[in-house]
């Protein structure tokens, strides 16, 4: 347990707005993180920069995940854990652990093979939704309308990509009329949400989704708690969609970025995962 | 004070501009990082790779 002030180091590769926002934060709570670049970062399996807890902000999920293994490895505990970036960092695991937890979601599936993942696709019945089981901002998600589509995007990805391109995740196309929800969650709290609108199918803010404030329900605090608790908690964002079924969450983000919620939802975001941040660092 | 290592305009830091920071240089556009603030230095952001996100 820490006494005063805690020493609380930042992971990071670019400050963009989101960190800078978290520098702010950290500034109005008194507390002068220790910057951690993980460019020039070099782990000896037996030491890390000494900090009462590490806030992870890599842009990079592979460094992310292979920095906070070995932070932990050193016994320096983070935010989030290894253990929530690995499964938040892969749609696949994400998936597991929603299920294993009972947490509403897209049927989806996974196959190894052109032909199997033609098999899948039809099983599910078109549309479907073909992603890589680790990417963000919505890049190289294909919505595919028929076995034509299906077998010449299967084989593009088998051909032009790297080896995990062909571990096919494939999932249901929810129409979600025009809009999906974003839900923040820190810690036990559902602290903020919004509304994602775009007129195409793809409904990342970073594709040009246009963010406003969504209220709170009992349903969207609920499923977003699940969802965060399923995949070992701390801090993140759940994506929601609204199915005819009701709610249904379709992704969970471990190194969330809010620096379009802020204004939109009135909650101070930074400040909450400072606050946070501070919180379990004197634990 | 810096120049953008792109088209060689001045570009504005401010005071509490850090180290990693990105920044756009208004004259041509390009997004670029800050890599020393004593002096300021500039250079071009790396693109964006597979694993970036959230």
């Amino acid at each position: 347990m820490s006494t005063g002030t805690p020493t609380i180091g930042l992971l990071h590769s670019l400050i963009r707005k989101d960190e800078k926002m978290l520098l702010d934060a950290f500034k109005r709570f008194g507390v002068k993180p220790v910057m951690i670049d993980d460019r020039k970062l070099i782990m000896d399996f037996n030491s890390a920069p000494q900090v009462d807890i590490l806030l992870e902000r890599s842009i990079n999920h592979s460094r992310a995940l292979h920095a906070l293994r070995l932070f932990e490895s050193a016994g320096i505990r983070c935010i989030n854990t290894h253990d929530v970036a690995r499964v938040c960092g892969d749609k696949m695991l994400t998936t597991c652990a929603l299920t294993e937890h009972s947490v509403p979601q897209p049927r989806s599936r996974v196959a190894f093979t052109e032909e199997s993942a033609v098999e899948a696709i039809e099983e599910l019945g078109y549309p479907v939704v073909l992603k890589p089981a680790v990417g963000s901002w919505g890049r190289l998600l294909s919505k595919v309308n028929d076995r034509d589509a299906a077998e010449s995007i299967l084989e593009h990805k088998t051909v032009l990509g790297s080896y995990h391109h062909s571990i096919f995740y494939i999932q249901d196309y929810v129409e979600k009329a025009g809009r999906d929800i974003r839900t923040f969650v820190i810690g036990d709290e559902c602290i903020a949400a919004i509304y994602r609108s775009s007129e195409h199918w793809i409904t990342n803010t970073a594709r040009g989704a246009v963010a406003t404030k969504c209220d709170i329900t009992p349903e969207i605090a609920e499923i977003s708690l699940n969802a965060a608790a399923a995949c070992g908690g701390g801090v993140v964002a759940v994506d929601l969609f609204e199915s005819p079924a009701g709610l249904l969450v379709n992704e969970v983000n471990y190194t969330m970025e809010f620096k379009n919620s802020v204004d939109t939802t009135g909650v101070d975001i930074p400040g909450k995962i400072v606050e946070y941040a501070i919180a379990e660092a004197a634990k | 004070m810096a120049s953008c290592p792109v088209c060689d305009a001045d570009v504005e830091t401010a005071d509490d501009t850090v180290v990693g920071e990105l920044m756009t240089c208004d004259d041509c556009g390009c997004e670029l990082e800050v890599l020393s603030l004593e002096p300021a230095k500039l250079g071009e952001a790396p693109e964006a790779e597979e694993d970036w996100g959230e």
